[in-house]
């Protein structure tokens, strides 16, 4: 469970996330929307202790990233927007770094790795440079390097985007069982077809402020006349 | 044209903006410049003393012009050098040129935007020597208003010839040849051919250093006018229509040559245009990075092991920067410069026997003397380390991974100077070699030495990693700017040689401190001391900043 208190972040005199209020529950998908710049990434950013936050506090789990960071960072795995990550690295490499730094034993390391490339197809690329792996690739890599240690929380930052049908689907059956078995899955995404097959629940921001919370239902009844999620969705991030 | 200057300035505004730079920064560029200042009047005096001397020397025999046409020679050939590594990295290293193919531009602009950054290279270094020399020669001369109206077209348009010289050579080369197949091979070359460059250029001068031989031939040489000029000008026809030009500047002749040289100018820059666009998009958007083998799943395997994470942030330190061409030149392969310089040196002047001399005249100093001696010589040479002062900012846009994942920061941070200590290691050892090799030292005195020198490269591999935590370069989308154009390597020379400066003294002082082993033992104290000082630093800086670098 992540939840995040009154928590607000500005840039530069800019507020990129404005009093935020929300709690992300364990075993849904937990869907974050909002239109470009409207803070999800920041808000993520906050959660995994990557910004600090200005106001407010943020627990994993029950552990306060910025009291006690270690724990609270065992717990949850992490998808950044970007996956440009140690393009210098071989992926085999990467992973096993990322091993090393969630401590795990060297036989779950190789079952891990060995199952997960495989199923994202980048096992015959692990032994190249990340340097020349697609925009997909990296992204599959970073994945296969989060799922690797299986953390309870997880937290993805448009996961979705680049990756080819299959992957797409693949990833997605990872994120369903993932919440049925009572945990933490929290992403953002621009694409509203996702939401519409994968959320349990979903939050909307618009320019760093909380527009809706609710499942998929309350989110339509809310808005009788709609059966279209676009429109929904176009209505509530209207700035007028 | 419009567009071509608005290129420019783009291409140029991306290298050399200030923005991104804090004020102490720039406050600290103001001060390097008022610096520099008292030096530019040393340099113009000195200018001026070689330039009255040789004047009176060469005049009475009517070679005057030789003084114009060594310059000129001589300036072509530093040109041709600045331009090779310019040129380099404008038109090869730096990653931009891809992002504005896709944008209407004709080639030629895209050639001239590149070509921007490496004339003001040329003018900055050219400006140097030509500014001063050219109008302390015409104040000695008494020469005319022409003469300073020619000498200024003239440093407008000297470059252009050396420059299309090595851009042609440069893109032939880049487009036919093997190597710029791999863009990471193909950088690390250049900088290795540049290296042995600088050490062979070394060898040949002292190779050719008789000076009884070369005086006799000047001096029959000096018997015919205009002697001296033929040969010195002999091969770089730029010069020595640029000094006739000049020599002849109130004559019609003089003009003629001046026209000349804007006609070689023009054609060059026609030539260079022309050559550009056959050559040099074929050559750049051919080179690629990494290579493809066939796969094997067992190497896979053998790679997943466990180890701590410290082993395993180290490794990946060190994979990057033996991988990242810039990285690898500018932590590695410079900082084995001075001690592979030092080896060469040693290697040629043993013959002369006073170095292998050395090791047991070291010997017979006071034990307190040889050993501060050596050790502020090892300092000298180790220099600051580059590898400690880019810890951070190395990282660049993977610098988040180390707060989400799940690392102590203090363990990141060590595990980064750790890395800049060990890269170290390699020069040290190259120092010992030639400490127990060349030099014969006593064994004691041997230990004690590289002992010490291991501290003291701890206390600068913190210094630099507590430097760039304080000031990180995070942003850069080329890994160059990790080093060029931040002052964070004068911060460290200047916290370095003032703590261990400080160090030295106060032992140097002490008369109570006697003997090899009583002086080895307080330097090693003092330096403990140091280390432990910026051991705190770097865990306050730790705590302060470690969250806060984005
Ligand atoms: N490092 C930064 N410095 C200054 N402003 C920033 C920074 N990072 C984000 N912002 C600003 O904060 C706001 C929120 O950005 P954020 O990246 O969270 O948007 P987002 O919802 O993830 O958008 P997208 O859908 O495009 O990914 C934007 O207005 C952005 O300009
Ligand atoms: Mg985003």
């Amino acid at each position: 469970m992540i939840s995040i208190n009154h928590v607000t972040k500005e840039f530069a005199g800019k507020t990129a996330v404005k009093n935020l209020d929300l709690v992300i529950p364990d075993g849904k998908i937990f869907g974050f929307l909002g239109p470009n710049g409207a803070g999800k990434s920041t808000t993520i950013k906050m959660i995994t202790g990557i910004l600090p936050i200005d106001n407010g506090t943020i627990t994993v789990n029950g552990f306060d990233i910025t009291r006690e960071p270690m724990k609270a960072k065992k717990i949850f795995g992490y998808v950044p927007d970007s996956p440009d990550v140690f393009l210098r690295l071989k992926g085999i490499e990467y992973l096993n770094f990322i091993g090393d730094v969630y401590d795990l034993p060297r036989d779950i390391r190789e079952e891990k790795i060995d199952y997960l490339t495989k199923s994202f197809g980048i096992y015959e690329a692990l032994d190249d440079y990340i340097q020349t792996y697609s925009h997909g690739m990296r992204q599959k890599t970073v994945i296969s390097g989060v799922l690797l240690h299986d953390p309870d929380v997880w937290i993805l930052d448009e996961p979705l985007s680049g990756l080819d049908p299959k992957s797409s689907y693949t990833l997605k059956e990872m994120m369903r069982e993932h919440a049925a078995k009572g945990n933490t899955v929290f992403f953002s995404t621009h694409v509203l077809e996702v939401v519409e097959q994968l959320c349990d629940e979903v939050a909307i921001i618009n320019s760093g402020q909380l527009q809706f919370r609710g499942n998929m239902k309350e989110m339509k009844e809310q808005f009788e006349a709609d059966e279209n999620l676009e429109r929904v969705f176009l209505e509530l991030t209207n700035n007028e | 044209m419009n567009k071509t200057l608005r290129l420019i300035h783009t291409m140029l505004k991306m290298q050399y903006s200030m923005a991104g730079k804090s004020t102490g920064e720039k406050l600290g560029y103001l001060f390097l410049l008022l610096f520099l200042v008292p030096f530019a009047f040393i340099f113009i005096s000195l200018m001026n003393s070689i330039v009255a001397t040789l004047y009176q020397q060469l005049a009475p025999t009517g070679n005057e012009n030789a003084l114009l046409g060594l310059l000129f020679v001589g300036i072509t050939f530093i040109l041709f050098f600045v331009s090779l590594s310019s040129i380099l990295s404008s038109f090869y290293f730096a990653e931009d040129i891809e992002g504005f193919i896709p944008y209407p531009f004709h080639p030629y602009q895209l050639l001239a935007g590149k070509a921007a950054a490496p004339f003001i290279s040329l003018y900055l270094t050219s400006g140097v020597l030509m500014v001063p020399i050219l109008t302390l020669f015409g104040i000695h001369s008494g020469a005319s208003f022409i003469y300073y109206l020619y000498a200024f077209i003239l440093f407008i348009i000297f470059p252009v010839v050396p420059f299309t010289v090595v851009a042609i050579i440069l893109m032939f080369f880049m487009r036919y040849a093997n190597i710029a197949k791999n863009k990471d091979r193909t950088k690390v070359f250049a900088g290795l051919l540049s290296f042995v460059f600088i050490i062979g250029f070394n060898i040949i001068i002292r190779l050719n250093q008789d000076p009884g031989q070369t005086a006799e031939g000047a001096a029959a040489l000096i018997q015919e006018q205009n002697g001296l000029l033929d040969l010195i000008t002999g091969m770089v026809p730029t010069a020595y229509f640029s000094t006739m030009a000049l020599n002849y500047a109130r004559e019609l002749s003089g003009l003629l040559f001046l026209l000349l040289m804007l006609a070689i100018s023009t054609g060059a820059v026609l030539l260079f245009l022309l050559a550009g666009q056959k050559l040099y998009f074929k050559g750049i958007l051919g080179l690629t990075a990494g290579s493809r083998k066939t796969f094997d799943p067992h190497k896979v395997t053998r790679k997943i092991k466990h180890q701590p994470v410290v082993a395993a942030m180290i490794k990946k330190e060190l994979r990057i920067i033996f991988r990242t061409p810039t990285f690898f030149m500018q932590c590695v392969v410079q900082s084995l410069f001075a001690p592979v310089f030092l080896i060469v040196i040693l290697l040629f002047e043993s013959s002369s026997s006073s170095f292998s001399m050395l090791g047991t005249m070291l010997g017979q100093f006071q034990g307190k003397t040889s050993l501060l001696l050596l050790f502020v010589f090892s300092l000298f040479i180790l220099g600051v380390n580059p590898a400690s002062y880019s810890s951070i900012s190395r990282d660049g846009r993977n610098w988040p991974a180390n707060l989400y994942l799940p690392v102590h920061p203090e363990a990141v941070i060590f595990s980064k100077a750790a890395t800049a200590w060990l890269i170290n290691l390699l020069s040290i050892l190259l120092l010992a070699i030639i400490g127990i090799a060349v030099l014969n030292m006593p064994p004691g005195l041997f230990a004690l030495w590289v002992g010490l020198t291991l501290l003291a490269s701890w206390f600068t591999s913190l210094v630099g990693t507590a430097l760039d935590l304080n000031q990180p370069k995070l942003h850069w989308t080329d890994e160059q700017e990790v080093f060029k154009s931040r002052l964070i390597s004068l911060f460290a020379l200047l916290i370095e040689m003032g703590a261990f400066g400080f160090i030295v003294i106060i032992i140097w002082n002490i008369d109570a401190v006697e003997g090899l082993w009583m002086t080895a033992l307080l330097l090693a104290l003092l330096l403990a001391g140091a280390i432990a000082i910026s051991h705190v630093v770097l865990k306050r800086l730790i705590r302060t900043h470690y969250h806060n670098t984005i």
